[in-house]
């Protein structure tokens, strides 16, 4: 069922504005929906459902009538300082843009796969926040808005439930951008998605539990968003190496800290904790590839992750200087970043206007040299070792706003028999997110999960189905290849664990590094397995 | 009475117009392309990179030269602009009318410009531009001039109401349709209504607009036809609104493309655009998260950390 909810809306008094409910989700051939689970009374009592009975941030309503004023007064203070050079140079010119210029089309709602696949919620239109962002602004900081209120759209009272619901919507959205790749005019959802959570990060220090406490904050703390200290990264790499030996039977020796490499490699670290296997296979590939490479201890040097990304332009900077502070430390050529979209992008594209005079060390993403170690002959590949179904997912922050389009393709062409890797529907620039994007996948607060996985992730599942469609009996092994430390995040608990692709169709998921490392000649037992616990 | 008011609308009115509208658009534009350059927020394919594709499927990209094509930016933009490309993949239904009523736009501006092009022809060359011209050239600007009009009058009027049809009508663009909404389209199709109705009526060859033309060019504004009048009006308001509203979106768009989707300009040691980055690392940001620290510069607060354990270990 469809919701119709109006941006005016959003201030009212109602339990729940958009009580969602599986039935009105759009349907994934072949998988059984389970109801949401009913809120539990003490989180119910505590925390604000009331956008649509989920709740990713955890907020508790203010108590009386000077904390809601207080609430609103912050979040106009916020609002200002989005318009303002001195307090927002690093994104006025698009937020002002898009502000003033959107025509209103809703060309960009289809694209949105939240929207369509919530069964077209008003309330997850791309545009919907953006609306209410506009209204407000109007209302408070125009002339026309002032005086001609509602005749120009500024109809929206602010109050705290529009507050709430309002920073709830913010974690509806993964900041794919696949909406702002359709609008005619150019203007992008997503980055006023972005703008808002910042406003409310930075002004009234609301942000998600997973990217901010226990993500950007951790990771300033301990150098790393895992929570992993320099030391515990060393027992890691041991341990990486141990596996090596009993996977390839060789023992090699991971170089940490090697003054002057060539390469800083930097993962994700939540590869060392959740997918070990991925960290190994680099090293399996560029020890073959006689690189010159390293990793680093140093607190920060070891942590490509950049939560900042998604919701705070400070947090972004201060994670982007002390990795790039690190990889000087080492003296380094460059910085080469592992299988993580966001923190390719983070360090590679956004942070070249953060990092400037010697901080601006050269720094890449890992596909084009991996690549590289195909087309150079430098290893030997049989791509009969990798015979089976493999469909690719474009991991949005590589793909659509990095461009990174064909070197992952071409090194499954060189390592794939033929007709092995099928695109999935949409495949490239449009491809749509794995569900996990913009933290999703490391939000594990309260039952933001439930949401995540039947919404979010929702699209995806339905691509992988109809990539795999010729090919779902389970005694066909099949491979999800998600060159992303984050998708795979939310291949794990969403395609696997919710959606049980992996027992019902024996699908398994994982890196680009892995399947390299199972087609190499040298390597005699297969590296990727379906009997493992991925 | 009635004369007085033709000649102020259709002369003191429309050169206030004019004026009005070059410096609130040149103030518009000036104001966005003069905001901060913001951080990196690319969108692709971009145009200029061309087949090539994105810079970062290289290698060390920052050792290749840099790889712009005008040919295939330009290429995009007319496809963006003559065609409206993405209203056309994405949202068709739109574009029925979108389309239809742009294309009206562009022929009216090529009709202003084929009306003035004629009325300089008539100053300079003594000559009248007319269906009972002898001249050929005459003939032909005459017949083209006629058309241009003519046919964006009718895409323009049709595109509005069409869009207005849509407003009205479907569900999920009322909530994004406020009054103002309605309004730019009720002008729109006032300009393009009336204007038809002045040219069947009063001035089917726009021997009367190149008249009207050529009054203007020599500060000997005129008289004109009721309809024409309230036409001139008409145009003189939206001329004098359009810089103020969301329509003047396609200079913005210009901006939206070149300096967001397609801003690749890579950050080079010593250049122009590192030490503009350096003067904004010295404003002063005023968030007042307890993470942050109101006041601070930015590169203070950029290189703090909030989260850092204290060096007595609490
Ligand atoms: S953001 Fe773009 S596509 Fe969406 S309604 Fe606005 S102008 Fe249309
Ligand atoms: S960025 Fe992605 S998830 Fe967010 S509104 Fe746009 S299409 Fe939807």
């Amino acid at each position: 069922m469809k919701h119709k909810v109006s941006h005016k809306d959003i201030a009212k008094q109602a339990e729940i504005l958009c009580p969602l409910a599986v039935t009105d989700l759009d349907k994934v051939p072949g998988y059984e929906e389970k109801p949401f689970k009913p809120v539990k009374p003490d989180w119910k009592e505590k925390y604000d459902f009331s956008l649509d009975g989920f709740s990713a941030l955890a907020l508790t309503p203010p108590a009386t009538k000077e904390a809601e004023e207080e609430l609103v007064n912050k979040f106009l203070r916020g609002l200002e300082k989005l318009f303002s050079q001195e307090s927002n140079w690093t994104f006025m010119q698009p937020t002002s843009l898009s502000t003033d210029y959107c025509v209103r089309c809703n060309t960009c709602n289809e694209a949105c796969p939240i929207y369509v696949e919530s069964g077209r919620q008003d309330i997850y239109r791309p545009n919907y926040r953006s609306e209410l962002l506009r209204k407000i602004y109007q209302r408070y900081f125009t002339t026309e808005g002032r005086l001609l209120g509602g005749f120009v759209g500024a109809d929206v009272e602010l109050n705290w439930r529009t507050i709430y619901r309002l920073a709830e919507l913010t974690y509806r959205c993964t900041i794919c951008r696949r909406c702002a790749a359709t609008c005619p005019v150019g203007v992008d959802n997503a980055l006023m998605n972005r703008e808002l959570r910042k406003l409310f990060s930075q002004e009234l220090g609301i942000a998600a539990e997973g990217v901010h406490k226990s993500g950007s904050m951790r990771h300033l703390q301990t150098g790393s968003s895992t929570g992993m200290t320099p030391a515990a990264f060393l027992d890691t790499i041991e341990f990486i190496e141990d596996d090596i030996e009993e996977r390839i039977g060789r023992r090699i020796k991971i170089p940490i800290d090697k003054k002057g490499a060539d390469i800083l490699l930097i993962h994700n670290a939540g590869e060392y904790v959740s997918w070990p296997e991925n960290p190994a296979a680099f090293a399996i590939l560029l020890d073959a590839a006689g690189i010159d490479w390293t990793l680093s201890s140093e607190s920060m040097g070891y942590e490509g992750v950049n939560y900042g990304t998604w919701y705070d332009d400070f947090q972004f900077a201060r994670v982007a200087v002390a990795q790039v502070q690190a990889a000087k430390k080492l003296g380094v050529r460059r910085i080469v970043v592992g299988e993580c979209g966001h923190a390719t992008k983070a360090i590679v594209e956004i942070a070249d206007r953060v990092c400037v005079g010697d901080l601006a060390i050269p720094r890449e993403g890992c596909l084009p040299l991996l690549e590289q170690i195909v087309t150079s002959g430098a290893i030997k590949f049989d791509p009969s070792k990798n015979n089976f179904p493999i469909t690719l997912h474009d991991p949005c922050n590589m793909v659509r706003l990095m461009g990174i389009v064909s070197p992952q393709r071409n090194v499954l062409k060189a390592i794939t028999p033929p007709g092995c890797f099928r695109e999935m529907p949409n495949a490239g620039v449009m491809n749509y997110c794995c569900g996990g994007g913009s933290g999703f996948a490391v939000m594990n607060s309260l039952n933001f999960p439930e949401w995540r996985n039947n919404v979010a992730s929702r699209m995806k599942a339905n691509q992988v189905l109809e990539a795999f469609k010729d090919c779902l009996d389970p005694s066909i092994p099949k491979y999800y290849c998600a060159p992303c430390s984050n998708c795979k995040g939310a291949a794990r608990d969403s395609l696997m664990e919710h959606y049980g692709f992996r027992d019902k169709y024996n699908i398994i998921y994982g890196g680009l590094v892995e399947l390299m490392v199972n087609a190499m000649v040298d390597v005699e037992k297969p590296f990727i397995s379906w009997e493992d616990e991925f | 009475m009635g004369d007085t008011l033709s000649w102020l609308i259709a002369g003191p009115f429309m050169y206030l117009a004019v004026i009005v509208f070059v410096a609130a658009t040149l103030k518009k534009v000036i104001t966005i392309a003069s905001m901060p350059r913001h951080l990196r927020w690319d969108l692709y394919p971009i145009a200029h990179e061309g087949p090539a594709g994105s810079a970062f499927q290289k290698v060390e990209f920052w050792k290749q030269p840099r790889h712009i094509s005008l040919a295939h930016e330009l290429a995009e933009m007319a496809e963006e602009i003559l065609l409206l490309k993405r209203t056309f993949l994405y949202n068709r239904k739109m574009w029925n009318f979108s389309y239809p009523m742009h294309a009206g736009f562009y022929l009216i501006i090529g009709w202003i410009g084929l009306v003035k092009f004629g009325a300089i022809m008539e100053l300079i060359g003594g000559l009248k531009i007319s269906g009972a011209s002898t001249v050929f050239w005459a003939q032909a600007l005459n017949v083209v001039t006629v058309i241009a009009g003519a046919v964006g009058l009718v895409l323009g009027l049709y595109g509005c109401l069409g869009l207005l049809w849509m407003r009205y009508t479907d569900e999920d663009l009322k909530d994004y349709s406020s009054p103002i909404t309605f309004l730019n389209l009720y002008l729109l199709i006032a300009l393009f209504g009336i204007g038809l109705a002045a040219w069947l009526i009063e001035d089917p060859s726009f021997v009367l607009a190149r008249g009207y033309a050529v009054s203007l060019y020599t500060f000997k504004p005129i008289t004109l036809p009721p309809m024409m009048t309230l036409e001139v009006l008409l145009f003189g308001i939206f001329l004098i609104y359009l810089p103020f509203s969301r329509m003047l979106h396609f200079a913005a768009k210009y901006f939206f493309y070149h300096n967001i989707m397609w801003d690749d300009e890579p950050l080079v040691a010593g250049g122009s655009l590192e030490k503009m980055i350096g003067g904004y690392l010295h404003y002063k940001a005023q968030w007042a998260a307890p993470h942050l620290k109101s006041g601070d510069s930015w590169l203070e607060q950029a290189t703090a950390n909030p989260a850092k354990p204290k060096e007595d270990g609490k």
